[in-house]
């Protein structure tokens, strides 16, 4: 692989690669603001200027310029090297390009950091993105001055409402055209653009338009500053309070890696940030996969149930293994989710076929929706691939529907509370651990406390057959376990040999069973 | 008929004394508060209020001890429920009565000669009525009201037996506690008072041998006739004090209660009345060792140069003042006056040792008891009966001078009086310096506010 | 006689404690005794004297003359330095509604995280709208404040103040400890009024954000 120097310092590069992109696949940050590595670059931000040195016996291009000289109390005639965006500039190999060590850039850093903040108001206090601000950290790295205007800054509009997720601040945008570029590359819906000129830019929507479609919410997440700001997350928290969590989104099969964050003194999520995995949502997430972290709140079982009313986990134990004791292997329907984790599926499987000999295996979970071809899913579950490697024999659920038509199945040991599709659920007795309420949890006469995928560690397989790792967010709510606890529980309580008790256990037996391919994310993180 | 007059007098000399001890008791309660405050640059007690409309009834935080004694009556009156139900609640009885027996041989007054109080006789064919004086020496012998209640003729063994019986009830109700505290103060309290027993009753004997006579009485008389004991013995006075506060189980003494050790010590369960009760025999027993005091070693109800018959000043044969004769029952009101107030002075100096000197520790208590006070009781025994032998053996010239310089000591006793008055007048009217100073803006604050001092309470 | 062997010279800076001599006067403890009630005499002749008079030192402005120096606390108050840090208030604008603008700053310098402030949106059409934005729910658990002050100087607004001259106050239940916005607001500071003389500029105004304060408006 070709490499050039960056502050002496060989970088590799693919060819075409530009300087910015080489460096950050290195994990170097050179500062930017337009910039993302998931967008095109127009260089309009100027942050990101490098000098490059001439090649060998090569004359650069040279700026003539005046400098106030102290010693001699006058302004002497200087030179200094023309300076370039190393987002435009492509990487050529034994190139010598200099950032940290060249005095110039420096200077042109922190001329370009203080004209950003020439107009801002300077409002952090009540800002959203104070805390994860580029303005604040690139003031602290490399401005560190006074603002020396004196005159009354440029107004803006504030608080213009661009649709029914997305707040506009105009005084906070250093115009780096990322959310236009977004809609437009990404979203494929150019309904963002600029208008005006100099220091009067603002972003508008198109007229007779307003902010829509499934991705609105990016837009806040690549606004580098808090011009832009989500109405779901406005004002709810100061960001250094909240604790990120690696997740996975729940919302449908693609299983976009996420950041769960969510503020530990009321064990609450507060938003999703998308996690950079180049090989599954790359930088971004849907709308309504931003908004499923609600989920880890709402419509949520906390409590054990006996016949409707609540009672505690074990008195309802008690009550499962009075209802399962002396019934047919035969006649036992066993529903897996495709909504809970890998671990949940498996002490299920291990539960149902393994221990109690039941053939009878279905999947549930939410019904199919709404596609599209950039990142959105039909399948609604962000386990289906999962549930349906655990046994060959697992059936849909519409031939569940069938049987418990035909009559053939009395009992049901399901995970989960949700059904694709309505059932008569009438004539068959049901014991649930779920984590969500829905049509089983409501015929069930037993029904277990299960932890979201916020409350507990667990692996999810996506569409594309990639294990995912969603790491443990919330403590647990009420009275609820991680499923495969329950179901160990549900099987010692019905006398068998259910042994795991801790989630490595389950992992080391999960593994063989369901091998899966892991998918890796890219060494840097740096960009939203 | 005379039957009748002894009884009458009985019952008021019973009132007289045991209102006394009572009232000062409980006076005492509040004079600890009060003083205590004092001492300690406080305000001390002023909260217990009565209100009548808008007069606020305070008088010095004296409500307090009126306040303790509702609140006594009314608390809850707690027993163990493993505890001896009889003996727990026979204890604090056995606290009190000793002390109250204790002072029926205390005498308050020289005897009372009912003939000789007032007389009526013709002269000159009109009647005259006068207040005699009595004669200097001698009482009367029929017709005479006793100046205590019940004058033993065991006098001060009879103290010593009562004295004694105190830690009947401080044990009783220490091991009928069923507490391990209670238990450990009450075994303090038992082997303490053994020990300052011992003290109390050898530091005694050489009284006893000077005045010739365990009668509490004539101690007295002797007292007025030569000089006060505090003059004659005056190593007893100071073991027989010592020993006093020591039984009376208060601070500098106070292991058997030692709050830092044994929370409440042998009445560690007791609550309400029942506590009331060990409470208040603690500072009845204050009173009744402070008269003992008086009586044998600071002259009773005898004030110098007072006699029976009046006021004569005289030191051996130089007659300073010529008898001025007052009639008896002046003198006897006068004596008994005397006697309470040397009583309070006494109670008062307690009071004082207990605010000002820190607690021994036990070892360093029993270590005192036995190596100093012991001893020095035995020696005080051994150098008086030498003293008296030398005293007999010499002539009558060695006695003469004996009884001059006793009359002496009734003259310094008298100066220090004066003395003692005068300077509480010269320092009632003089005043401290008083120093203005500002320091930071709160004290800026209350400067153009006029101060903090406006104190809307009582004071 | 020596009673502790004499120790030698230190090596640093320390003074050797100095040891009484044992003899008869020290043991026998007895003139220590009559000292010790010599002085609690001297102070109580002195004070009972005083009290009769009624000549006690103020104990704020004679605070260094001897004497009775007790404060008789609910009636009598001693007053607080200036700078005292009270009771929280929550300063008002001068239309009444409070100063706060609900950025968290109290709440994040807040050692002892008693600070809880839910923040609300003016609604669309207030001119405050964009720029600012206000507390909702402003609760303050004054069990849990240690009263460093740390909020007052967190405060970009001047809205939070602790000069209201109240102490910490003594109650009953654990509730009453906990004060929300309208008893924040209800308290004035030791002038009496609910405002500060801190300058503010509403949105509209001329130079209202984005100058710096040494040089505002």
């Amino acid at each position: 692989m070709p490499t050039f120097k960056l502050d002496g310092k060989e970088i590799p590069f693919e060819p075409g690669d530009s300087i910015i992109r080489a460096a950050w696949k290195q994990g170097i940050e050179v500062p930017h603001y337009c910039w993302h590595p998931g967008l095109s670059a127009p260089a309009n931000c100027r942050m990101c200027l490098v000098e490059i040195k001439p090649p060998e016996g090569q004359r650069g291009v040279m700026l003539d310029i005046v400098e106030w000289d102290e010693k001699n109390q006058r302004y002497e005639n200087k030179r200094k090297p023309k300076l370039l965006p190393s987002c435009q500039m492509q990487a050529v190999e034994n190139q010598e390009v200099l950032a940290e060590t060249s005095p110039h850039v420096l200077e042109a850093r922190k001329y370009v950091q203080e004209a950003l903040l020439l107009n801002h108001p300077v409002d952090c206090p009540i800002c959203d993105q104070a805390g994860e601000c580029k303005l604040q950290d690139y003031w602290l790295e490399h401005q560190g001055t006074k603002k020396r205007m004196r005159e009354e800054p440029i107004h803006k509009p504030k608080g213009v409402v661009f649709g029914d997720t997305i707040v506009y601040d105009g005084e906070r945008c250093v115009m780096c055209t990322r959310c236009i570029r977004f809609m437009d590359e990404v979203a494929k819906d150019p309904v963002l653009e600029m208008r005006e000129r100099g220091n009067l830019n603002e972003i508008m929507v198109a007229p007779g338009r307003k902010l829509e479609g499934n991705y609105t919410f990016m837009v806040e997440h690549v606004c580098p500053v808090g011009a832009l700001t989500t109405k779901d997350f406005r004002f709810k928290a100061r960001v250094w309070f909240l604790r990120s969590a690696k997740s996975v989104c729940q919302g449908c099969a693609t299983g976009c890696n996420a950041h769960l964050d969510f503020d530990p003194r009321y064990n609450k999520a507060y938003r999703y940030r998308p996690r950079d995995n180049e090989a599954v949502n790359k930088f971004w997430m849907c709308d309504p996969g931003m908004m499923s972290y609600h989920r880890a709140t709402e419509g949520r079982v906390v409590s054990a149930y006996v016949k409707g009313k609540t009672s505690s986990v074990k008195k309802a134990l008690d009550e499962a293994k009075s209802l399962l004791a002396s019934v047919p292997a035969s006649s036992v329907a066993v529903l897996f989710s495709a909504q809970h984790s890998q671990e949940d599926n498996w002490a299920l499987r291990e539960l149902a076929a393994t221990f109690m000999g039941a053939s009878n295996l279905y999947v549930t979970g939410l019904p199919d929706g709404f596609e599209d071809n950039i990142l959105i899913h039909h399948d609604k579950n962000p386990n289906r691939a999962g549930v349906m490697r655990l046994s060959s024999a697992i059936k849909p659920f519409e031939d569940f529907a069938k049987d418990v038509a035909r009559g053939a199945i009395t009992h049901v040991i399901a995970l989960g509370g949700e059904t694709p599709a309505e059932v008569d659920l009438s004539n068959v007795q049901i014991v649930t651990v779920a984590a969500y309420e829905g049509a089983l949890t409501k015929a069930a006469k037993v029904v277990l406390p299960a932890t979201s995928w916020a409350e507990a560690s667990g692996t999810y397989v996506n569409a594309k057959g990639m294990a995912q790792v969603a790491d443990k967010a919330l403590e647990p709510q009420g009275l609820s376990e991680p499923g495969w606890k329950l179901l160990a529980a549900l099987g010692q309580a019905l006398g068998y040999d259910c042994t795991w008790a801790k989630l490595r256990e389950v992992r080391e037996r999960l593994e063989p069973a369901a091998p899966a391919t892991t998918a890796t994310a890219p060494a840097s993180e740096l960009a939203k | 008929m005379m039957t009748s007059t002894l009884l009458v007098a009985s019952i008021i000399k019973i009132l007289v004394i045991v209102g006394f001890l009572f009232n000062v008791a409980g006076l005492l309660t509040w004079v600890d508060r009060r003083q205590s405050a004092m001492i300690q640059d406080r305000v001390g007690p002023n909260r217990a209020v009565i209100k009548i409309g808008k007069f606020e009834l305070r008088v010095f935080g004296l409500l307090h001890t009126a306040a303790d004694g509702v609140k006594f009556f009314f608390k809850e009156d707690f027993m163990p429920p493993k505890a001896d139900k009889l003996l727990f609640s026979l204890a604090p009885i056995l606290v009190m009565v000793p002390v109250l027996a204790l002072a029926a041989v205390i005498p308050m007054a020289d005897t009372l000669c009912l003939k000789q109080i007032h007389m009526t006789a013709m002269v000159n064919g009109a009647e005259q009525s006068w207040w005699p004086a009595a004669e200097r020496v001698g009482t009367c012998t029929t017709d005479s009201v006793e100046g205590a209640v019940s004058p033993l003729n065991v006098g001060i063994l009879y103290v010593f037996a009562m004295a004694g019986q105190g830690i009947v009830g401080a044990g009783i109700a220490g091991w009928s506690s069923d507490n391990k505290f209670s238990l450990m103060g009450a075994l303090r309290a038992a082997s303490q008072m053994v020990s300052y027993e011992v003290a109390i009753g050898l530091s005694l004997v050489g009284a006893m041998m000077t005045y010739g006579t365990v009668r509490l009485d004539d101690m007295v008389r002797w007292q007025g006739e030569n000089a006060w004991g505090i003059f004659v013995q005056p190593l007893a006075f100071f073991l027989f004090f010592v020993s006093a506060v020591a039984e009376s189980k208060r601070i500098p003494f106070d292991l058997p209660e030692a709050e830092s050790e044994l929370v409440s010590g042998y009445f560690t369960e007791y609550s309400g009345m029942k506590f009331g009760m060990f409470y208040f025999a603690e500072y009845m027993e204050i009173v009744t060792s402070s008269m003992l005091v008086v009586v044998v070693f600071l002259g009773g109800w005898q004030l110098p140069f007072l006699h029976r018959d009046g006021l004569t000043i005289a030191i051996s044969d130089v007659v300073l003042v010529e008898t001025v004769k007052m009639s008896h029952l002046l003198v006897t009101i006068i004596g008994v006056v005397t006697f309470f107030g040397k009583t309070l002075a006494i109670c008062f100096i307690q009071a004082f040792v207990r605010w000002s000197l820190p607690r021994f520790r036990y070892d360093q208590l029993m270590r005192l008891g036995w190596r100093v006070l012991l001893p020095a009781a035995l020696a005080n025994i051994f150098i008086t009966g030498l003293v008296l032998l030398a005293i007999q053996d010499a002539g009558p010239s060695v006695q003469g001078a004996l009884k001059t310089a006793a009359d002496v000591t009734q003259g310094i006793v008298a100066i220090l009086l004066a003395s003692l008055a005068l300077r509480g007048v010269v320092f009632a009217f003089s005043s401290r310096k008083i120093e203005h100073v500002l320091v930071g803006s709160a004290a800026a604050m209350s400067n153009a506010r006029g101060g903090t001092k406006d104190a809307p309470m009582g004071a | 006689m020596q009673a502790f062997p004499k120790k030698p010279a230190s090596p640093t800076n320390a003074t050797p404690v100095e040891y009484t001599e044992k003899n008869l006067t020290t043991q026998s403890y007895l003139p220590e005794i009559f000292k010790g009630l010599g002085v609690s005499m001297k102070h109580f002749f002195a004070n009972t004297r005083d009290m009769v008079k009624g000549q006690r030192p103020d104990p704020v402005l004679e605070r260094y003359s001897a004497g009775v120096s007790t404060i008789s606390y609910p009636e009598q108050k001693r007053p607080y330095p200036e700078r005292f840090r009270g009771v929280h208030r929550l300063t008002h604008r001068d239309d009444g509604s409070p100063r706060c603008v609900a950025c968290l700053c109290c709440s994040t310098a807040c050692p002892a995280q008693c600070i809880f402030i839910e923040a609300g949106e003016y609604p669309e059409g207030d001119k405050r709208r964009g720029y600012e934005r206000f507390p909702v729910r402003f609760v303050i658990d004054e069990l849990r404040c240690i009263f460093c002050g740390y909020c007052v100087e967190a405060c970009p607004c001047d809205a939070i103040r602790m000069d209201t001259g109240v102490h910490a106050v003594p109650y009953d239940s654990r509730d009453q400890f906990i004060y929300d916005k309208t008893a924040l607001m209800g308290f004035t500071g030791r002038d009496g009024g609910h405002v500060t003389q801190n300058p503010r500029h509403e949105p509209g105004e001329a130079g209202h954000p984005g100058v710096d304060r040494e040089h505002g408006h």
